[in-house]
């Protein structure tokens, strides 16, 4: 046990070296063509949509700031177009009035819309 | 404050933006307000408050009338505002009818009604005062 402990880098690296030396042709072949699966599947991975990496971000540890910065932007962007849309709609649905300015304003006298 | 309730605190505020204006005593509203709606000034804090959302729109359109409109409006708000919500449903109704009226007749309409204004009203102190005396 302590022998394996007391292993040293380049004496496991040499270990490794003469073990894959004693490993066959077929065996080689699998572990090659198996390594080669393995990288073709990493590049399909690494061109996969943006989107998909974007939704990924907060997890690769993004500091705090950011997706607070992120949250607030998103919050004055809605805010800002929520307040637009009421503006327009408080206008467009004013047809009352419209009108009402019309009488109050117009240069016939209230009086001939008033009974 | 967390975000989600500063957010949904800030789409409560604007989604009751009139309403909340209409709730306002007349000191507190601003002075375009005040300036647009003067002729209600003594009785604006005893109209009720679901009465007064009409005035605030009203009041939001005030700068972008011409002077004489903006006379004209003085003029006639108080009375506007002593009429029943049926009295007022009833003229917009006269006036969409007589907007439907060709304009060459609606012109002589007009003409006639103003000819009769200037025979019946006593000649104006000020010229550049506009129609619709004292009533």
């Amino acid at each position: 046990m302590n022998k394996n402990l007391n292993l040293s880098q380049q004496k496991i690296t040499q270990l490794l070296d003469r073990s894959a030396a004693q490993i066959g042709q077929p065996v080689l072949q699998r572990l090659h063509h198996a390594r080669m699966q393995a990288l073709a599947r990493y590049e399909a991975r690494s061109a996969s949509p943006a989107l998909a990496w974007a939704g990924a971000w907060r997890t690769r540890g993004a500091p705090q700031k950011t997706y607070f910065f992120a949250a607030a932007v998103l919050l004055v962007a809605v805010l800002l177009g929520t307040a637009t849309y009421w503006n327009q709609a408080a206008d467009s649905d004013t047809s009352d009035l419209d009108i009402d300015i019309a009488i109050l304003t117009d240069d016939l006298p209230m009086d001939v819309y008033i009974d | 404050m967390s975000l989600p309730r500063l957010f949904l605190l800030c789409i409560f505020l604007l989604c009751h933006q009139p309403a909340l204006a209409a709730s306002k005593p007349w000191v507190k509203l601003t002075p375009l307000q005040q300036e647009a709606l003067a002729p209600l000034a003594k009785e604006w804090d005893a109209i009720p408050e679901e009465q007064r959302q009409p005035f605030i729109r009203l009041a939001k359109r005030y700068p972008k009338l011409t002077e004489v409109q903006k006379q004209r409006m003085n003029i006639r708000l108080q009375r506007w505002s002593k009429l029943t919500p049926e009295q007022r449903k009833q003229a917009r109704d006269k006036f969409r009818s007589f907007s439907k009226v060709p304009i060459k007749q609606r012109e002589q309409v007009r003409k006639m009604v103003l000819e009769d204004e200037k025979l019946t009203s006593p000649p104006p102190t000020n010229t550049a005062a506009p129609t619709d005396s004292a009533r």
